[in-house]
């Protein structure tokens, strides 16, 4: 159970509404609601911002595929023990 | 990465990294790996090759020689885990370097950096996962503080093959 509510898409502000319309397109999938980390990563613009875009910069194609950063996040997130 | 096969692929790199990071770590600076001698001769040459090194095998293989039938098995494993299949072989030391920086493990961190350059990867490779691993190490520690839930599990879809060389469910 989270520590914390997350507050629906509606309750955010336009911009971050507009992020999460972002974020659909960068996970090609409608959830119900914006994923978790995306509404806890809005709650603070001045975190979440480059936060997100030095997210987004890591996972871009380069020498290795977004697919293979993919995976390698999911071995990080495992070492990590994060069940998120 | 379609499929479970490389996802079971990956898991079995991070744990037989993990094992022989633990071992290195823990152990290599108070034993002394066994030198090559004629019962592990053999299994030290498949080593030596693997990993194009001249001289002495990596630390938790020479540890492990200590009883060479345990050593067979572990490289057996290993090899096994870090050869080139559903993934290959530059993608599984990338995610062996990740598992190793994320954990701490001194020994793994170098070993795999250095098998990362060996095998071609460059610096803006190596520091490519270098961002990702931080990134979600920050991600990871923000969603466990508040204690999130998954929510994107269902994003894949279900892989209904079969396992290797079985048969498909029935249906």
């Amino acid at each position: 159970m989270p520590t914390v509510r997350l507050r629906d898409a509606e309750e955010y502000p336009e911009p971050a509404r507009k992020a999460f319309e972002l974020s659909k397109q960068w996970f090609g999938y409608d959830f119900p609601q914006p994923a978790a980390m995306s509404r806890v990563m809005a709650w603070d613009p001045h975190f979440g911002g480059p936060h997100g875009r030095a997210m987004k910069r890591a996972m871009s194609p380069g020498e290795f595929t977004r697919g293979e950063k993919e995976m390698v996040a999911a071995v990080v997130s495992g070492a990590n023990a994060c069940a998120y | 990465m379609a499929g479970d096969a490389p996802w079971y692929e990956a898991a079995m790199v991070v744990g037989i990294t993990n094992a022989l990071n633990v071992v290195a770590d823990g152990l290599g600076p108070l034993m002394t790996p066994v030198k090559a001698g004629a019962e592990v001769a053999a299994v030290y040459d498949e080593i030596r090759a693997f990993y194009a090194t001249g001289g002495d095998v990596p630390v938790p293989f020479g540890l492990a020689a200590h009883d060479p039938g345990y050593l067979g098995d572990l490289w057996a494993a290993a090899r096994r885990a870090f050869g080139d299949n559903h993934l290959s072989r530059r993608l599984k030391t990338a995610l062996a370097f990740a598992v190793s920086l994320t954990t701490r493990s001194a020994f793994g961190t170098a070993f795999h950096l250095g098998e990362l350059r060996r095998l071609g990867v460059g610096e803006r490779g190596t520091l490519e996962v270098v961002g990702v691993t931080q990134m979600f190490s920050s991600y990871t520690k923000i969603a466990d503080t508040l204690q999130l839930e998954p929510d994107m599990g269902g994003i894949a879809p279900v892989d209904h093959s079969p396992a290797p060389a079985g048969e498909p469910p029935p249906r």
